[in-house]
């Protein structure tokens, strides 16, 4: 569905210099920078798939889903998109996706939003027949019936983010952008647009590229996930995969007896990380330890009540990739 | 391809419906900035007239023939800022990053920009200088052939045509500097003046910029020499008269393709 | 005092660095000064006079640049930061503050002119100067006094503007009050057609507007067709009757605000 090789983006960035006579400078010289959002970027995506396409703030991500969608053009590399170059067919490729930007609505203001969806269905020549299934789909998937005869201006974010959700998949795309779908909404909302999401994918599927800083959003619903930052590809794998090379550690959790302690209790590749009333967490190294003569030894030790064993949250592990990197690892999809 | 352009043409209609609707919730303002538009050239008009009131003739043309050209000007140049308000708007649409959603739907570009804003308001503009026009042509007292009855309509068009093309222009600019849009109102608030006046008043520098640079004296000037019977001062062939639409639709052709090249560096905003 | 001037540094230094939009408003006077230039050049030569109205050709020609380096610099047409502001809510914010509302943003747009006079006025009044044959004053004291009026002009503009911002404390929409301030400011300034050409009524009723001294006032003063006290006492009259009014009306909103919360 989606093939990109050696994208990359720059944008040219003016000086500005402070004070009068920066300023009176910059009257005749026209120098800047050059900012590099994406660089060298490939990755193919399968038909059907739900890809997450994560990294921290100005990684790029919106830069590669606007080139992907015909927005803008890359400075260098080479993308198809559901069999068309984005960039120089940009309207052919338009009917064959949908796209949502979190931050920015695709839906007129000032009309209520049935208008809105009404208008999109000219625009993109939707059979009426068509038209109105996926209407009443929608109305009944995304609740929308609240809301249908209200201007968008007046919406909230959540409804607004169902309306423009609806909105792009009314023409029935095979592929799916969305670009911080999940952004600024409550724990329900968020919930009812990956269920949505997760449905017309197993229903439809339709292929779906997500950019999200919630890292929940990546674990409900992607299988896949790529991770960038400062333009450049990290991590191309599974959820799965990523957990099991990176997340190397888990977190014994023990309770202990009333009054008893293991203080003082040292192991190779065994750190005692948090304690709280008669809790311990120990986070032990999987590869060096196994569970079970943990589990012992520590039991061994001091009487214990109950224990349990933690994976590793996919969001310390992204979090431990953002600050220090993937250094010795290859950047390589399994 | 035909069919292409008339469903794309029927998209537009829509749109601009849709936006038509969402301004009429306000029709108390609405038909005050009517007035206060139809007002801004009609002040403009008096000037003139009172300058005429001092001098009597300006380059050998009376005040008749000059208010026809006058007439002829803001007719075309206020319908054209009626359909090109998409363009004069266009700086907001690249600024707020709102161009981007314009670029993922499957119609053209142009058409959507257009469409995306239509201000009634203009209609003062246009409409003003129908009236002058309507009371030039009984003034100057035109000798009516077949030939010039056909021509003035497509005189109009042309010119319509052309000024909004420049208005595309003043657009286009903005994928590359949204700081330049004064430029831009040179042109075409310039231009449109400019051509108010008989194009040999004005320096040989600057009557070849507004013949071959930006060839509003194609749309205006010269076919008013053939349709007011004037001489032509500046010794031209005799068919140029009637190049207005090939003027219009060459500049409009220029002005599609600087557009094509303009979206390509459209750069979107930051988030 | 201190506050001001620092408001007015920083507004300097910010028009400072629109170098794109200069560049371009520069073009755009050049542009108008050479159409309305040629238009006057034209009727002096058809109706074959040496003096129309008390203007030779070029003092009329001196007059359409002087009306192109002013433009700018009294910021004649469109400036809605104050209604922004309203509209916005900041207003409130500013209205709390402790400081003068209206000498803050005078203080803004004196800041603005300052760099609107080395931007905008001198290098097109350069350019006319460069292009046609103008009409110099003969003292320097009547440059002196052109420049106090050019001031002056800034201070009743600004003073007009303040105003008309005002009225979107009770307006919602100043777009339509804006069509008929550009029509008037246009006419009764004096800027399309010296007021000396007007039809005698129509003299009479711009003269009693307080339009004509932000453009007309310091042309008459450098063409030595007013004298300097006459132009001050014009001129002087309308800054503090402005000023006045503005307060007044600010006073106004201020307890509109206060009572109906906005
Ligand atoms: N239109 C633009 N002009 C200049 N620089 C830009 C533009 N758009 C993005 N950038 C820069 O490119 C880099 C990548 O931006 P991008 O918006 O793609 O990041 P992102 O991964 O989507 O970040 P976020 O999570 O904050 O949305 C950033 O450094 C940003 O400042
Ligand atoms: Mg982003």
């Amino acid at each position: 569905m989606i093939t990109a090789r050696g994208l990359s983006k720059s944008y040219w960035v003016a000086r500005h210099r402070r004070g009068a006579l920066g300023a009176m400078r910059s009257l005749v010289d026209r120098s800047g920078r050059e900012v590099r959002a994406v660089r060298d970027i490939s990755f193919d995506v399968a038909a059907g798939e739900i890809v997450g396409y994560v990294g921290p703030n100005g990684a790029g991500k919106s830069t590669t889903i606007k080139m992907l969608t015909g927005i803008l053009v890359p400075t260098a590399g080479e993308a198809t998109v559901a069999g068309y170059v984005p960039w120089n067919q940009r309207k052919s490729l338009a009917s064959k996706i949908g796209v949502v930007f979190g931050q920015r609505t695709q839906l007129w203001w000032d009309l209520p939003l049935i208008e809105s969806l009404e208008l999109l269905r000219f625009v993109y020549r939707v059979p009426v027949d068509r038209f109105q299934a996926n209407l009443t789909e929608m109305r009944s998937l995304l609740d929308l019936d609240p809301f249908l005869e209200t201007p968008v201006r007046q919406l909230s974010l959540g409804q607004r983010m169902r309306g423009d959700l609806a909105a792009a998949v009314l023409h029935e795309p095979p592929l799916l952008y969305l670009d911080e779908p999940t952004i600024g909404l409550d724990v329900v909302a968020k919930a009812r647009v990956r269920e949505f999401l997760a449905r017309i994918n197993r229903e439809r599927g339709v292929t779906i590229l997500l950019t999200t800083h919630d890292l929940a959003d990546v674990e409900h619903l992607c299988r896949r996930m790529i991770i960038i930052d400062r333009g450049r590809l990290l991590y191309d794998g599974s959820v799965e995969a990523l957990r099991q090379r990176h997340g190397s550690h888990r977190t014994l959790v023990v309770d202990l007896e009333a009054g008893a302690t293991i203080d003082g209790f040292v192991r190779d590749g065994v750190e005692l990380v948090r304690a709280d009333g008669p809790r311990r967490w120990l986070r032990f190294d999987r590869e060096a330890v196994s569970a079970a003569s943990l589990i012992s030894s520590v039991v061994a030790r001091a009487p214990v009540v109950d224990v349990a064993i933690e994976e590793p949250a996919i969001e310390d592990i992204i979090r431990g990739i953002y600050e220090g990197g993937l250094r010795a690892e290859p950047a390589v999809s399994e | 391809m035909d069919s292409q352009i008339g469903a794309e043409l029927a998209i537009c209609r829509r749109l601009v419906g849709a936006r038509l609707r969402g301004q009429m919730q306000y029709r108390g303002s609405f038909i005050a900035q009517i007035a206060g538009n139809f007002g801004v050239n009609f002040v403009e008009l008096i000037a003139i007239l009172i300058l005429f009131s001092h001098f009597g003739a300006i380059g050998g043309w009376d005040v008749g023939e000059v208010a026809f050209l006058y007439g002829l000007s803001c007719t075309s140049f206020g319908i054209a800022h009626l359909l090109g308000s998409g363009f004069s708007s266009f700086s907001t649409l690249i600024h707020q990053g709102t161009f981007d959603r314009v670029l993922v739907r499957p119609v053209g570009t142009l058409l959507q920009v257009l469409a995306a804003e239509m201000q009634i308001r203009r209609l003062g503009e246009a409409l003003q200088g129908v009236l002058v026009l309507g009371a030039a042509i009984g003034f100057v007292g035109i000798e009516w052939t077949v030939g010039r009855l056909v021509y003035l309509p497509i005189v109009l068009a042309s010119a319509v045509l052309l000024y909004v093309a420049l208005f595309a222009i003043e657009a286009t600019v903005c994928f590359w500097t949204t700081q330049a849009t004064e430029v831009l109102n040179a042109f075409t608030y310039g231009g449109s003046d400019m051509a108010q006046y008989p194009l040999h008043i004005y320096d040989g520098w600057l009557r070849g910029l507004l013949l071959f640079v930006v060839p509003i004296g194609f749309v205006i000037y010269l076919p008013s020499l053939y349709l007011l019977d004037k001489p032509d001062p500046l010794g031209l062939p005799g068919f140029v008269p009637f190049l207005a639409p090939v003027a219009a639709l060459a500049f409009a052709m220029a002005a599609a393709a600087l557009w094509r090249l303009g979206v390509r560096h459209y750069r979107s905003t930051g988030s | 005092m201190r506050l001001y001037f620092e408001v007015a540094r920083r507004s300097f230094q910010r028009h400072l660095t629109y170098r794109v939009a200069t560049l371009a408003g520069l073009f755009t006077n050049a542009v108008f000064g050479i159409f309305f230039s040629s238009v006057y050049r034209a009727f002096y030569q058809d109706g074959e006079r040496g003096v129309v109205a008390d203007f030779t050709l070029p003092e009329i020609l001196t007059f359409v640049w002087i009306g192109q380096s002013l433009l700018m610099l009294v910021y004649l047409w469109n400036w809605w930061e104050v209604a922004d502001s309203i509209r916005t809510g900041d207003v409130v914010s500013d209205l709390m503050k402790p400081m003068d509302f209206q000498l803050y943003w005078l203080s803004r747009d004196l800041g603005r002119a300052s760099c609107h006079w080395l931007t905008r006025f001198v290098p097109t009044f350069a350019m006319g100067a460069l292009l046609f044959d103008l009409a110099w004053p003969g003292t320097i004291s009547t440059w002196l006094a052109f420049f106090i009026s050019v001031n002056l002009a800034i201070l009743v503009s600004f003073g007009w503007r303040f105003l008309l911002n005002l009225s979107a404390f009770w307006l919602l929409d100043v777009r339509g009050i804006n069509t008929i301030a550009v029509l008037v400011l246009n006419f009764f300034s004096g800027l399309l057609v010296p007021i000396a050409f007007f039809p005698g009524w129509l003299r009479t009723v711009a003269e009693w507007l307080p339009f004509r001294a932000i453009v007309m006032v310091p042309v008459e003063v450098f063409l030595g067709q007013r004298t300097p006290q006459s132009a001050l006492l014009i001129q002087a009259f309308w800054v503090v009757a402005l000023r006045l009014l503005g307060q007044v009306v600010l006073n106004a909103a201020v307890r509109k605000l206060v009572v109906q919360g906005g």
